[in-house]
């Protein structure tokens, strides 16, 4: 039985020494997000919202304070052991997509499962042409990154965030690069996987975007400011219909 | 074993990707190890060859000379000249130098009818044709007996025919050496060049008594060595010392005292010369091996390039669980996977290169095998210390960094 828990942070704290001067990027942070979820977590620049989603991530570890991703103690890990967790429980989602250039789709798709060291994955470009699947990328699978739109990009970097069968998705500002249209497909996929079962944390600039997911989290200056459920969760019509109002040429 | 596979593609990945790069990053390691080879084996094909012509000079040959030392770059006689005397003795009383014959060398000008030709001119005995195995093409050697009454005959080689005879039989006729006319009795069969370069063929033969008194007259002067062959090769040593013992007993030396002459054997001549090519092949071989560290800097150079463009895609690789020796593996084996390459193709490069050379200017040099193996475990040496530092840069970057690295 898996956990419920699969994010818990106790009095998470980061503090960066410049020097004689300390940047306390982040205070005493708690929170949990339990299996199911989807999160977006708002903030300005220099809110801690990036600082957060390291540590969350396991790129970074926290100066005090304790995190536990999904029942792992991170804190008391070294370098290869942080590895092999995000190699096991995290799928990231970057803002430039960071694929591989003039790689093909299913090669991006696969890279995590290159670095698998459980062994868990018995064929996978079996995997990787069904993360792509659910995507919607099936006819795409040997294109070439350079081949492909922003849109289809940041799809291929989805579903290599989801071939590893993550505990968590991460995206870091996911549709930062795209247009609002494909930003509005993109937010909808993540709606899609998240009613399949997966637990996803976003970052994002955009309150149209953050409108999808089912809890909102506000950042300002390394702490949390609100944490609430959505209410009125956009779909994809709904979003596409405020689009169209908002862009109607001035008359 | 599995994880390291996969690295591995993930490694010719990436140099397929950059594949002009890759080739021109090779090139380096590619003239490197060419070039290795290349000085190697022309360095073993002149040991080779010089050896063989040291061979060549004879059978079982001993050189019995005046001792000299070098002073300042400068041959300087030491001892006693070996005179008439010494070779009478020698003559008389050698039971395991059957053939012994003095040698009297003048650079001098041979001139013939229509021109003339600046040449070695060689004063020997009959015995001289036997311990150098030389070999007549036409006409036939002096005798014994022209040598016992000085005739004016000599025996030339190719070269000395090709220049004052062209076209034509030299026997019979004559030539002039220093205002003495010789009459040509004998042609030498063609030898080719020496190991040094000189030219085998480019040489006169004539009895040592006749240029004793046509040609130095009244001057009393020294052999410039007595050549002698030994009974056979066991007992080369044996002849070595009985030669020794016959000279110290003419030259009066005292017990205790220092030879003031040397005898030197074929054999010795072999291992100096032979370590004289050693030595150059050596550092021939050192010279090609700088070009092969310039082209391991090359792939460092490559490589640190490399990282800083894949900065992101190491960030992207280490986000995903990339461990810091997965990295550190990838971009090492990137670069070994480059110099062994380049190695592969500085191998073939350098047999063919050899097999051009031979064509060009007749010189055999065989691919010697281990010059292959220095030049191939070197590209790897090369490969795996200049790939370090750079792999180990890209290993050691902070994944957030690298992720926001634009």
């Amino acid at each position: 039985m898996p956990l419920k828990k699969v994010i818990e942070t106790k009095k998470v704290s980061r503090v960066f020494k410049n020097g004689d001067i300390e940047v306390h990027a982040l205070t005493d942070v708690n929170l949990v997000i339990e299996r199911g979820e989807f999160v977006a977590i708002m903030g300005a620049s220099g809110s801690g919202k990036s600082t957060f989603l390291n540590i969350l991530g396991c790129l970074d570890q926290p100066t005090s304070g304790e995190y536990y991703l999904d029942g792992v103690h991170v804190n008391k890990l070294s370098k290869n052991q942080l590895a092999d967790i995000r190699n096991q429980k995290i799928g990231f989602i970057f803002q430039s997509y960071n694929l591989l250039s003039r790689t093909t789709a299913i090669e991006n798709v696969e890279l995590p499962l290159v670095y698998d060291r459980t062994g868990r994955f018995s064929n996978s470009k079996e995997l990787a042409i069904k993360a792509l699947g659910e995507v919607g990328l099936e006819d795409r699978i040997y294109h070439k990154t350079n081949e492909l739109s922003g849109g289809q990009q940041q799809r291929v970097a989805i579903a290599r965030a989801l071939v590893n069968e993550p505990a968590l998705i991460l995206s870091d500002e996911a549709t930062g690069n795209l247009d609002s249209k494909t930003s509005i497909d993109v937010a909808d996929l993540f709606v899609r996987l998240n009613d399949q079962g997966k637990t996803i944390l976003m970052i994002t600039h955009e309150p149209e975007i953050a409108q999808f997911a089912k809890r909102m989290i506000y950042m300002r200056d390394g702490r949390i400011l609100t944490d609430e459920i959505i209410k009125d969760r956009s779909t994809k019509e709904s979003a596409l219909k405020d689009l169209e109002l908002t862009t109607e040429p001035i008359k | 074993m599995k994880q390291t596979l996969k690295i591995f593609k993930v490694a010719f990945q990436a140099i397929n990707k950059n594949r002009t790069r890759s080739i021109l990053t090779m090139l380096g390691v590619i003239i490197g190890v060419a070039a290795v080879i290349m000085t190697i084996s022309a360095g073993e094909g002149a040991t080779t060859q010089v050896q063989n012509q040291i061979s060549g000079l004879g059978t079982n040959l001993l050189m019995i000379q005046t001792k000299s030392e070098h002073k300042a770059g400068i041959n300087v006689r030491m001892g006693k000249p070996i005179y008439k005397k010494d070779f009478n003795i020698l003559q008389k009383n050698a039971i395991y130098m059957p053939k012994l014959s003095p040698l009297l060398a003048i650079g001098a000008q041979a001139i013939g009818p229509d021109g003339y030709k600046s040449t070695m001119v060689y004063g020997v005995s009959y015995d001289y044709f036997y311990i150098t195995s030389k070999e007549i093409q036409s006409g036939s050697f002096f005798s014994d007996e022209d040598v016992k009454t000085a005739k004016k005959y000599c025996v030339i080689g190719q070269t000395i025919r090709e220049e004052l005879f062209p076209g034509q039989d030299p026997i019979g006729k004559q030539i002039r050496i220093d205002k003495v006319p010789f009459t040509i009795v004998g042609l030498l069969k063609e030898e080719g060049s020496g190991g040094m370069g000189q030219d085998m063929d480019d040489i006169v033969l004539a009895p040592y008594t006749t240029i004793q008194n046509r040609i130095f007259g009244n001057r009393k002067r020294g052999y410039n060595m007595i050549l002698a062959s030994a009974l056979s090769e066991d007992h080369i040593l044996d002849a070595k010392i009985e030669a020794t013992e016959l000279l110290r007993e003419s030259h009066k030396i005292k017990a205790g005292d220092d030879d003031d002459f040397e005898i030197m054997t074929q054999i010795e001549l072999q291992e100096i010369t032979s370590n004289i090519t050693g030595i150059l092949t050596l550092l021939l071989g050192a010279v090609a091996s700088i070009s092969l560290i310039v082209g391991g800097i090359g792939i460092m150079n490559i490589m640190l390039v490399s990282v800083t463009e894949r900065t992101r895609e190491i960030g992207t690789r280490l986000a995903i669980g990339a461990r810091e020796s997965d990295i550190l593996t990838q971009f090492l084996i990137e670069a070994i996977v480059l110099s062994l390459a380049g190695g592969v193709l500085g191998v073939a490069l350098g047999v063919i290169g050899n097999q051009i050379i031979y064509k060009a200017i007749d010189f055999y040099i065989p691919t010697a095998a281990y010059s292959i193996l220095i030049g191939f475990g070197f590209a790897t040496l090369v490969g795996i210390v200049f790939g370090y530092f750079p792999a180990r840069k890209a290993a050691k970057l902070n994944p957030i960094d690298a992720l926001r690295y634009e």
